[in-house]
């Protein structure tokens, strides 16, 4: 236990991160999307006899595109920097050691996408054609590098494929298995997004009701791709999940906290439902684009980030109880430490350096092994809350159950002695108003602590 | 006998050789329904600037279908004489059950809202006047039935939760003047509140509010298209080419469609985040949980009564009756087009009542 524990009451740290990254998942896809959706619109505005409309209108997309990105694009993405150093430092520390030049290209990408993207927007009168069309491909390539990038980050958090702390092979966690379809998969929704974002500002065209249904089928186009392919990406991105996590999604159909991890099955029809109704609502605009209004292209756009909370929700969940999959539990403990019986026989609260120093047994104790082993992914009253969980507990069932949680395959194991054990869960009976008596021990954990 | 088809509906008709003129005669020589498709074509929807509004109904209906849908499926597994075990068994057994009941569950919710939504929409807008009393009126019962709906459904998983706010709920019910206890002893099946409530609730929930509630939106969306949607005071008084309005089939129907597909999405995003999780089996000798309250949307008339105890509780009775007896009866009390004085205090008594509501039910949540 190197780092201190970042406690958010109610959310809890790890909602935090995931609040901030569904919403800049949306915008990151949007960016790259939309840049091919410029680049194709400037091409196919030359070829139109009204081309000099379609380019007047393609300012008003790139307008509201480069606020929407560059503004909350950037302001999320070091969001999730900030909140994900704080929620799992154990976690970016690995990811930041491991791919350093990985995370060094992304930002050199990052800041070619704002450059070329602010040359292009603010060079519209100044720039000929062919330079304009160059400028809106450059950007397209720029930030599709940069998901090529990140997908190898992202991905290796879940299917770390050959990877190990022992061989540390870049190219192996890199492009681990979920990499490509990943990245088909994404690139696939990034088209999606361009479009929706489309229909959008299409609808803000007035008077001209024939250009109007022209550009609005143009943009509703965009969906069609994703909507073919994605199904047959799908079983592909599948087939590369761990065998955990397919038994986990099984077994997940059934139960309000009764199957192991239900909410990883909730989670993807959450995508799958949204995703169906994206492309039914695309073809309705589609076949009546007369009928398309503001609000309904708006509502579009958020099914598409209802879909991105399931989506990402459900690859987050489907690495559980690791941060990185079978390396790294999402409370910092290692995998390979987790497999030494001396080490985890050990007081825990000894091995801990970020704590006050407590009597033995006393509630405190048991606080803090909630605070350093629990809070990671449990509020006590809230989002997963301990509290809910832990209505029936009594000290010895609860202690217990600490001892045999991780053959639930969604629990790391217990850190700590027995004594470590029945302190926490006399603390959680505690917490329900039962009267639990502390046994008279004296002195101090010894270590640690400051 | 077959029909004649009208001489307008044989000029606008596709070619009688064409596969579409074909069917289409073919049907019209059965059924007599150009007049009605003529009307129906012609009704239009303004557009102006609370058009949003005229969104509201739709998609109660949107959400009163989802409920239809997960109830049937809920009705296959759910057993009036073993409630909480089968709806256990639905939880924990049954594939999809916990989502589809969460579904269900939240859908009955959004309804609820979607309806207090329109009611204050159409209550502002005036829509309630001449000639559309009865639009109103039935709208109001459509939503009386709703708040009975989510009331009877309450009880059916019989869990310590359910049971004890349908006690105090009927307890309610029994304070009311003359016909008070007779309905609460109706309602429980005798003094108490018993597993023979279930089968009372039961029957009300899958069978006589449904078909109740059929025939109600039916004789609902029957005025609307008879009489089309209203127009605000502020539209009515434009010169008629400042007016816009656009074709109800199928401009306004299409436009609406990702919108209820964006609810139908924030449904299940909130049935995936919050499942409607089932407390342990009640038990009518235990003691009732701690903080126990109605749901959100008897929570106002909850917490008013709150401030009324003992004898005085007639007089929170009466103050709260005050709000469906002045739903009833604004078509008949504000007839005014445009808005007179009194129309303008109608609006200014809307806003009050609104306000109040939204606090009581805020407060109750809080207390």
């Amino acid at each position: 236990m190197n780092y201190p524990v970042w406690d958010i009451p109610f959310l809890g740290a790890g909602l935090v991160v995931a609040i901030i990254a569904v919403i800049h998942m949306l915008i990151a896809h949007l960016a790259i999307g939309g840049g091919a959706f410029l680049f194709i619109a400037e091409v196919w505005s030359d070829r139109q006899s009204n081309g000099d409309a379609i380019r007047a209108w393609l300012r008003k997309y790139a307008t509201w595109f480069l606020v929407y990105t560059t503004v909350l694009g950037a302001v999320t993405g070091v969001g999730i920097w900030f909140s994900i150093q704080l929620a799992s430092p154990e976690g970016t520390s690995l990811l930041i050691h491991q791919f350093v030049f990985a995370w060094a290209i992304e930002w050199v990408m990052f800041l070619g996408e704002l450059t070329v993207l602010y040359l292009y927007f603010y060079g519209w009168q100044k720039n000929s054609r062919r330079m304009q069309i160059f400028l809106a491909g450059a950007y397209f390539v720029i930030a599709w590098g940069s998901l090529f990038v990140i997908n190898g980050i992202l991905t290796f958090m879940l299917t770390p494929g050959a990877w190990s702390l022992e061989s540390t092979s870049i190219w192996a966690g890199f492009f681990n298995p979920g990499y490509f379809p990943s990245l088909l998969i994404r690139t696939l929704i990034m088209f999606m997004m361009g479009g929706l974002f489309g229909i959008i500002v299409a609808t803000r065209i007035n008077g001209d009701d024939g250009f109007r249904n022209r550009v609005i089928r143009f943009s509703a186009r965009w969906v069609l791709p994703a909507a073919v392919i994605i199904p047959f990406l799908l079983i592909w991105y599948w087939s590369t999940l761990p065998q955990a996590t397919v038994d986990l999604f099984r077994e997940g159909s059934t139960g309000v906290f009764g199957g192991r991890l239900e909410a990883l099955n909730r989670y993807f029809w959450l995508a799958m439902i949204s995703g169906f109704f994206i492309v039914l609502g695309a073809l309705v605009i589609a076949i009546r684009p007369k009928a398309a209004t503001t609000a309904g292209a708006i509502a579009l756009f958020l099914i598409a980030q209802f879909g991105f909370m399931g989506a990402e929700f459900f690859r987050e969940m489907a690495r559980k109880p690791y941060v990185i999959y079978n390396v790294l539990y999402s409370n910092s403990l290692w995998k390979h430490d987790s497999e030494d019986p001396a080490l985890m026989g050990e007081p825990f609260l000894s091995r801990a350096r970020w704590r006050p120093e407590v009597e033995p047994m006393s509630m405190e104790h048991g606080e803090w092994i909630f605070r350093l082993q629990c809070v990671s992914c449990h509020t006590w009253d809230a989002y997963r809350s301990l509290g809910q969980r832990t209505e029936e507990w009594t000290p010895e069932f609860g202690s217990r159950w600490l001892e045999t949680m991780h053959e639930s395959g969604v629990m790391p194991p217990f850190q700590g002695t027995a004594e470590d054990r029945a302190a926490l869960s006399n603390w959680i009976v505690s917490q329900h108003g039962e009267v639990v008596v502390e046994p008279e021990i004296t002195g101090t954990v010894e270590g640690g602590g400051r | 006998m077959k029909y004649e088809i009208p001489a307008e509906a044989e000029e606008r008709l596709p070619a009688p050789d064409t596969r579409s003129g074909l069917l289409s005669r073919w049907f019209l020589q059965r059924f007599p329904v150009w007049r009605t498709y003529e009307h129906l074509e012609g009704k239009v929807v303004p557009k102006h600037r609370h058009s949003v509004w005229y969104n509201m109904g739709g998609l109660a209906l949107f959400f009163f279908i989802v409920q239809v849908i997960t109830g049937v499926l809920l009705m296959v597994y759910y057993r009036p004489a073993e409630p909480w075990m089968s709806v256990q068994r639905i939880v924990m057994e049954v594939p999809f059950g916990a989502v589809i009941r969460s579904i269900h569950h939240w859908s009955a919710n959004l309804m609820t809202l979607a309806l207090f939504i329109h009611l204050f929409s159409t209550f502002f807008m005036k829509a309630y006047r001449e000639p559309r009393e009865f639009t109103w009126l039935s709208g109001a019962l459509l939503f009386a039935v709703t708040l009975v709906f989510g009331f009877s459904g309450y009880l059916l998983p019989w869990d310590d939760l359910a049971f004890f706010a349908t006690r105090v709920g009927i307890a309610e019910v029994e304070k009311a003047p003359l016909l008070g206890m007779w309905l609460a002893d109706l309602a429980r099946g005798g003094p108490e509140v018993t597993v023979d409530t279930i089968g009372r609730f039961y029957t009300l929930h899958v069978m006589v509010l449904p078909v109740t509630i059929l025939t109600i939106i039916g004789l609902h969306l029957f005025f609307i298209q008879v009489q089309g949607v209203s127009e605000p005071d502020f539209f009515a008084a434009l010169p008629p080419e400042q007016k816009k309005y656009e074709k109800f089939f199928s401009e306004f129907m299409f436009g609406e469609i990702p919108i209820w597909l964006c609810m139908g999405a924030l449904l299940v995003a909130i049935s995936a985040v919050w499942p409607r999780g089932l407390s342990p089996e009640a038990d009518p000798f235990g003691s009732a949980p701690a903080g126990i309250k109605p749901e959100w949307y008897f929570l106002s008339q909850f917490q008013l009564l709150k401030l009324f105890p003992g004898k005085i509780e007639a007089v929170g009775m009466f103050l709260w009756t005050m709000i469906p007896i002045g739903i009833l009866t604004v078509p008949f009390l504000d007839r005014s087009i445009p808005a007179d004085d009194r129309g303008r205090l109608v609006t200014k008594i809307g806003i009050v009542a609104l306000l109040g509501l939204l606090l009581f039910t805020v407060w109750g949540g809080l207390s």
